[in-house]
């Protein structure tokens, strides 16, 4: 690694703390407002109306009970995927294999939740929601193996791990784990009534307490404990990291699989609710958004919740909106990237010479 | 069907196949050579191959649409070079986001264009070689049915070879990825050299995308790259960012992908799915035995900071 990577944040800059401390929020609220606006204009040049278009998606998301609901649902996987690709975003590692963590996740789930059909409701979940954390966790564990003992770049590895998750888990759908009384390769239907229990009369179900739970103690670990204060040092820092004495392979290891469990739990969230199967070729393909998400919170664990519930508003929205207003559901996903793109740069600071954002 | 033909027909289709993703990877390996690690390649052969449909479809000339995919390439290169250099942007933060909004973009060009239908190009390119190499078996043929585009592909790595090696821009391409601060202290610029890789890597890529769509298949559909851009990464990794290197390991991948087809035809009973994951696993086992402890470009996927800036 060269030296070019240590400068100190911020380094000769002078800044008041309260402008440090509400920076990070007026860079995403600008970020979303210049997405919104080349959003508006690529779909005023596609022969769309952008006002009747953004009007539309705010009134069908946010403007109605059901719309509101479906937003949280979808955000739920969201904030675990999110949670997963920060956790080792701090330690300084790039998983971009969430994709093939979440259909391992959700098949293992598929498969032990059919196979504690007939327990009860509470082991049901726990086996699998403790399968899928297993699955996605091996999933990363030959990144993590190939990146602490030979410096095998993560990024790489864990992109080709998603395309052998994709065939793999359609292969066993296929074969091994399928119903065979369907027409279509998929697990055995976990009936209704042994699915996560909805959240009073709505369509939020327990996955969501269960994603605020682990964000919350994700965040007071990552803040209060000493192996928390480890992995952000490792993350900003690696050399002086080890000067510290802290064992950063070590470290770099356990978030990696740690990160991947957290993926397999937001497929397992899927299988367990809305879906109650795992299909073959079943992609959510949750891992460009939980980036999108990660940096539209500014890599702060706190920041993900609401970061969660706008990418959920898009996610619905990418169903609804070719019905609703005519505009693609491809839309959504120019948006994303056009969001990501815009988040990427403002690391730039043309009046802060020299110094880092994040 | 004979069983050379057979072989004749996997061969040529491995080949085909190969070269976008040769391309892709070359123009990668480009990029990575001047500290920049782009994986935003999806989404520009994506825009470009969007981009070439169109020309060739309305235009009717192949070429054109070749030409078209290219430029687009070209522009989304220097977009990236310019704002993971000027922009000081985080390059991996900027590669999904431009893999992102290329494949949503693209898709939604597709549908605002021709909604739900499919047009088809109906003119291929020329085949100016075909039946003339047929005295050699079963290379012979496999390799004269190609268009004359395939061979002008895979002459690029090596001119990208002879460029980055014998050429001053090329070596200050090197220089800008192992030792960026040496480029500028000798009056080179930084930023300038960056941008100049990051467009010949754009192009290469843009270049790949309207292959696939105009040498290869014929046609457009959203996500019609199925992850070759992030194959390109990873195959300009394992042959070291070197063009012929990545060229010939490409090459061997698509043979390795046409696997797939050609048990399938010898009817030996093995479940495609199982047999998709192969080409994959034999990335990372290579990775395995070849990747340790490779030497990359030092400052690649550092961000910027030059003499001027620094402190």
């Amino acid at each position: 690694v060269s030296e070019y990577a240590f400068a100190p944040a911020g380094a000769g800059t002078r800044r008041h703390p309260w402008l440090v401390a509400i920076w990070p929020l007026c860079e995403s609220l600008l970020a979303v407002l210049i997405a919104i606006l080349a959003g508006g204009v690529i779909l005023a040049a596609t022969g769309h109306d952008p006002a009747v278009a953004y009007r539309e998606l705010l009134q069908r998301t946010l403007g109605r009970p059901a719309g509101l609901q479906e937003v949280v649902v979808r955000a739920t996987p969201l904030l675990l995927a999110g949670l997963a690709v920060l956790l080792a975003a701090r330690a300084g590692l790039w998983n971009i294999g969430i994709d093939g963590q979440v259909l391992v996740g959700a098949l293992a789930a598929g498969v032990v939740g059919h196979a504690l059909d007939g327990t009860n409701r509470g082991v049901l979940w726990l086996g699998a929601c403790g399968a899928a954390l297993v699955a996605g966790a091996l999933w990363a564990l030959v990144p993590a193996m190939l990146r602490v003992r030979w410096g095998i770049n993560e990024i790489v590895t864990t992109i080709m791990f998603n395309y052998v998750a994709l065939s793999l888990t359609a292969w066993l759908v296929k074969g091994r784990f399928r119903d065979e009384s369907l027409v279509t390769p998929q697990t055995p239907l976990i009936p209704r009534e042994l699915r996560l229990a909805t959240l009073g009369d709505t369509r939020v179900h327990v996955g969501l307490v269960v994603a605020l739970a682990v964000w919350l103690a994700l965040a007071f670990w990552l803040r209060q404990s000493t192996s928390g204060f480890e992995l952000r040092a490792v993350g900003e820092n690696p050399r002086a990291a080890r000067h510290a004495m802290i064992p950063v392979l070590m470290v770099l290891f356990v978030a990696l699989v740690v990160s991947g469990a957290l993926a397999g739990l937001a497929g397992a969230n899927d299988v367990l609710s809305t879906k109650g199967t795992f299909q073959a070729e079943w992609n959510p393909e949750y891992g460009l958004s939980a980036f999108a998400l990660v940096f539209l919170a500014r890599r702060n664990v706190l920041a993900l919740v609401p970061a969660a519930l706008f990418l959920g508003m898009l996610s619905y929205g990418a169903d609804v909106m070719p019905r609703a207003a005519g505009v693609p559901s491809a839309f959504f996903t120019l948006f994303e990237g056009i969001l990501l793109i815009v988040l990427a740069v403002f690391r730039w600071q043309p009046w802060n010479r020299g110094g880092q954002a994040t | 069907m004979s069983t050379e033909a057979v072989l004749v027909a996997l061969l040529a289709a491995a080949i085909l196949s190969a070269t976008p993703l040769m391309l892709a990877a070359v123009g990668e390996a480009v990029s990575e050579h001047s500290g920049l690690l782009n994986l935003g390649i999806e989404g520009t052969m994506l825009i470009a191959a969007f981009v070439a449909f169109r020309i060739a479809l309305a235009t009717g000339s192949g070429p054109l649409g070749l030409a078209g995919g290219a430029a687009a390439g070209a522009l989304i290169g220097v977009g990236f070079g310019f704002l993971a250099t000027v922009g000081k942007a985080d390059q991996v933060v900027l590669g999904l986001g431009l893999t992102l909004a290329g494949a949503g973009g693209s898709a939604f060009m597709f549908r605002e264009t021709w909604g739900s239908e499919q047009p088809l190009l109906s003119h291929g390119l020329g085949r100016p070689l075909d039946g003339l190499l047929d005295w050699l078996p079963v290379v012979g043929p496999a390799l004269g049915q190609q268009s004359w585009f395939v061979y002008i592909a895979w002459l690029v790595p090596l001119g990208v070879h002879l460029f980055l090696r014998h050429t001053l821009p090329g070596l200050r391409i090197r220089a800008a990825g192992d030792a960026p601060l040496g480029l500028e202290s000798v009056g080179g610029n930084l930023v300038r050299t960056r941008i100049m890789a990051a467009t010949i890597g754009g192009t290469c890529s843009g270049l790949a995308g309207a292959t696939l769509v105009v040498v290869e298949l014929g046609f457009f559909t959203p996500g019609v790259t199925a992850g070759a851009g992030f194959l390109a990464v990873a195959l300009a990794m394992l042959g070291r960012l070197a063009p012929i290197r990545v060229a010939i390991l490409t090459l061997g991948f698509g043979v390795l992908t046409g696997l797939d087809t050609g048990l399938q035809i010898a009817s030996v009973d093995v479940r495609s799915e199982f047999l998709r994951m192969v080409p994959y696993v034999g990335i990372v086992l290579a990775l395995v035995c070849f990747g340790r402890g490779v030497r990359l470009p030092r400052a690649l996927g550092q961000p910027y900071r030059g003499i001027t800036s620094r402190q």
